[in-house]
């Protein structure tokens, strides 16, 4: 409906930054925050983190922000606080149909305040600040409190792939929304059948504003082994690049191979603090400037990135491997019975080696003597040595 | 140009002019040269190609190009590739603005990039249907850069006394045929050997005859795609049909530039790799297997940042940044390349994994009807929490369906229902309704239940290969288990 009346034409775009999305993936693997309580306990983190996210919202009247949860079980939003469905019960058609008719005319966060419980009513808060705070302790305190002891012994890593998948689809239908050009098309016609249906909560907003947001993900990250997700996990970075989203990583714990390639191909931020107690300062300084701001600034450097790969068949890395070329399965040796580990297709090593064209000498040509001309006894004074490599 | 139709419509004119002038006009010898300027459906669609429907708009194209290709089949993720761009007369028709050839040459620069994004470990080669020649732009490498600035050298050549290449005369299938055969000739029996023909112009002006080249053709198992101007052409029908066992799907025909980028583009995604079926070749002989499967040797070098600058072994550059060969450490400026020492291949382990969503592609999600929401329950969609539209009531669900149709299939109950609201509605949500098939809005992964909507469902098929519920919910390690069993099958 934007794209059609030519409202927005007079609408003076304002000349301050860009808004800018920060798109929070907080890793709550009860393993590793465990191991880290003595130094950094997870309620402290959160807090400084809560810190973090009040900055990026002052730093700029439009700046936006979401937070997941990387959790072990499952990936999770914390804000904006997303709906549960509600299967089919007896009640679903008439209220339902009720409380979302009326929720279409509010603003998205009045609706999550009022679908949660009642916030602190501190006068000395601002209202947004506390709006956020709340959303995001109570549905950390939902998460935690369902993790059972099943869960925890059954795995110990975490769904950072998820984390970020959703993360990426929640930057990309933003950037859709505050794109200047028009894209909201699609939007806006698919409630051309049902205009008042979906677009509540992009009326508000998007009308007003039509500059093109800038997004970034941070990864607040504790986690070890993420080789498990490597495909869904190297997609999404692959998407990220595409989108220009950089990907920045803050590792508290652990270590991963797999982000610091994630920061190297978006050119985001990888920092390993030594000291976890000052969390709130590396947050702070490296990780609060969006990306007008870096282009000012001497960053942190991301060092050295590992791109060797691991073989399939031993996790050893490799420097030299070879290649299945039907599923791109690395082994570090040749296969013994020729058969590919991963898709089963039968490997020839020879064709592979014999790849390269060979180059035929070019003849050479006998320089044709002058008939009268003597002709040189074979057996000379000077000894010719014989064979002389010559240049084809 | 004279021309006779001026009274046609103005799409058919090209191809008129394409008779007069470059076939019959220009006086050609027939018993000299061979001409093939058989017109198949001509006469019934002179424009349209039969792989156009009536309802083929825009945004239903996008839609349709989503809802293909998520069978995992295996792929051809090594290609070679030879990109042929005509460069004769017709290519001056100005259907396409400003003219084809500069389209063509405007779209290949994009093609070459988003080629090289999607294979990052295959090789190509450009080579010019040019006054009856067929030229090399480009050698056959991996760079795109190289390949990007010999496209753009075609029109501001790099010595500036050269006259740029307009186009001229005639193209020559053959000729271009011939040419990428002998390139791709030595190319290892492991990845695809295809060529990508644009051809603007409606005859092809051989030297010989064309039928033996393409036996050889497929007998050098090379596949053949055309992207064709303005007409179907019988001979192309046959190079695209001998060379893909019989597929004519290759060949397509662009009636705008908008369809021409798109039908360049949709080629970059690796071929489907057909199982060594037994086909006798025509000339008797048996047609050798295509998936000639081989374990490669490949280096990942480490990257180095000298403090001097050091001379690259590729281009002879003064670098500080570059990778060393792992096996005989001579020194490239960028991956993926072959060392120019010892011929090892050498890549990054990222490239390897950027081919991965071709193997394991993302299964396509279904439309979800009002029933299933309801059934469901779901608000808002899982990637980006924008809320969906309410389910009606029974009562008003009962009403719609009524109206739709009084059969109780849900399918033609949408179709009709949906063809009855395209006539009071614009161009715009006409092209959205198309493209929305979900009468709920809502788009249903089968593997975990979520519902999306119809932008992350794109984002999702098209940029990310992802699927956020499943990857969300679920073990990892049951998700990856069940792609690598089904790439097998």
């Amino acid at each position: 409906m934007n794209a059609i009346d030519a409202t927005d034409r007079h609408i003076k775009t304002s000349d301050g930054p860009p808004p800018s999305l920060l798109a929070i993936i907080l890793d709550t693997n009860p393993h590793a925050w465990a191991h880290l309580s003595s130094t950094l306990p997870l309620s402290k983190a959160v807090a400084n983190l809560l810190v973090f996210i009040n900055a990026h919202l002052a730093s700029g009247n439009a700046n936006e922000v979401a937070v997941i949860a990387s959790h072990s079980q499952r990936a999770q939003w914390l804000y904006p606080t997303p709906k549960p469905s509600s299967p089919r019960s007896t009640t679903t058609t008439s209220n339902g149909h009720d409380s979302s008719s009326q929720n279409r005319s509010r603003n998205r966060d009045m609706d999550m305040a009022n679908g949660t419980t009642a916030l602190s009513d501190s006068a000395n808060k601002y209202r947004p600040f506390a709006t956020i705070e709340h959303a995001i302790q109570t549905n950390l305190t939902a998460l935690l409190s369902t993790t059972t002891a099943t869960d925890l012994s059954s795995t110990t890593t975490t769904l950072i792939g998820g984390a970020l998948s959703t993360a990426l689809t929640y930057i990309a239908k933003s950037t859709i929304r505050h794109s200047p050009v028009d894209p909201t098309l699609t939007a806006a016609a698919a409630d051309a059948t049902n205009p008042s249906a979906h677009l509540a909560d992009s009326d508000g907003t998007a009308s007003t504003q039509r500059v093109s947001l800038t997004s970034r993900i941070l990864v607040l990250s504790v986690s070890g082994d993420l080789a498990s997700q490597y495909i869904p996990v190297m997609n999404a970075i692959f998407a990220a690049q595409r989108q220009r989203i950089p990907i920045d990583i803050l590792k508290l714990a652990g270590d991963t191979v797999l982000l610091q390639q994630a920061c190297d191909a978006t050119g985001g931020i990888y920092m390993a603090p030594a000291a976890p107690q000052g969390l709130l300062q590396y947050l702070m300084m490296a990780f609060l400037p969006d990306a007008v701001a870096r282009r000012a600034l001497v960053l942190p450097g991301a060092g050295d990135v590992d791109f060797r790969a691991a073989c399939f068949c031993h996790r050893r890395v490799v420097d030299v491997g070879f290649v299945c070329s039907v599923c791109l399965s690395i082994f570090c040796e040749p296969l013994t019975d020729a058969t590919c580990l991963t898709c089963g297709s039968h490997l020839s090593l020879a064709t592979a080696q014999t790849a390269a064209p060979a180059l035929i000498p070019r003849k050479k040509k006998k320089r044709k003597r002058a008939p009268g001309e003597a002709v040189t006894p074979a057996g000379s004074n000077t000894p010719v040595p014989g064979g002389t490599p010559t240049h084809a | 140009m004279p021309s006779n139709a001026g009274s046609g419509s103005k799409s058919f004119l090209p191809y008129v002019r394409n008779i007069q002038s470059n076939g019959l006009a220009t006086g050609l010898n027939p018993d000299t040269h061979k001409e093939y300027f058989t017109l198949t459906g001509t006469t019934e669609h002179p424009v349209l190609p039969s792989s156009r429907s009536k309802k083929d708009t825009p945004g239903n194209r996008r839609y349709l190009r989503l809802r293909k290709d998520t069978k995992p089949f295996q792929r051809g993720i090594i290609r070679h590739v030879i990109l042929v761009i005509d460069l004769s007369e017709a290519m001056l028709e100005k259907d396409m603005r400003p003219n084809r050839c500069f389209t063509v040459i405007k779209y290949t620069q994009e093609y070459v990039r988003e080629f090289f994004e999607q294979n990052p470990i295959s090789q190509m080669s450009v080579m010019a249907m040019h006054d009856g020649l067929c030229v090399r732009v480009s050698e056959l490498s991996g760079n795109p850069a190289e390949h990007i600035a010999a496209i753009q050298g075609l029109r501001t050549p790099k010595n500036p006394r050269d006259a740029p290449k307009e186009p001229k005369g005639s193209p020559s299938l053959q000729n271009a045929l011939e040419l990428a055969r002998a390139t791709l000739y030595h190319t290892p029996s492991h990845g695809t050997r295809e060529v990508i023909i644009i051809l603007g112009a409606l005859l092809s002006l051989d030297p010989s005859d064309i039928h033996v080249t393409i036996k050889s053709c497929v007998r050098d198992r090379i596949r053949v795609s055309i992207i064709g101007m303005g007409g179907r052409l019988r001979i192309c029908q046959e190079i695209v049909g001998r060379t893909n066992a019989g597929d004519e799907s290759g060949y397509v025909v662009a009636t705008d530039q908008e369809l021409l980028r798109e039908l360049l583009l949709a080629t970059t995604t690796p071929p489907v790799i057909r199982s060594a079926a037994p086909s006798a070749g025509l000339d008797g002989r048996t047609v050798p297997a295509e998936s000639g499967a081989s374990l490669l040797m490949m280096g990942f070098p480490s990257r180095i940042i000298d403090d001097v600058p050091t001379l690259c072994a590729c281009h002879g550059n003064l670098t500080r940044g570059g990778y060393t060969c792992s096996r005989c450490s001579v020194k490239v400026c960028s991956l993926p390349a072959t060392c120019p020492g010892c011929h090892l291949t050498l890549i990054l382990s990222t490239h390897l994994a950027r081919s991965y969503h071709h193997l394991f592609p993302l299964r396509n999600w279904i439309e979800v009807s009002w029933e299933r929401a309801k059934e469901m329950g779901s608000r808002e969609c899982v990637g980006c929490l924008s809320l969906f539209p309410v389910p009606p009531s029974d009562e008003e669900l009962q009403a719609i369906r009524d109206e739709a149709s009084s059969t109780t299939d849900p399918a033609k109950a949408r179709h009709s229902n949906r063809s009855k609201e395209k006539q009071n509605m614009g161009d715009a949500e006409e092209e959205a309704e198309q493209q929305l098939a979900s009468e709920s809005k809502r788009y249903e992964c089968r593997a975990c239940g979520s519902h999306f909507c119809i932008d992350c469902d794109l984002f999702c098929h098209e940029v990310l290969h992802n699927c956020p519920g499943c990857l969300s919910k679920a073990d990892p390690t049951a998700v990856d288990g069940s792609a690598e069993v089904e790439m097998t099958g």
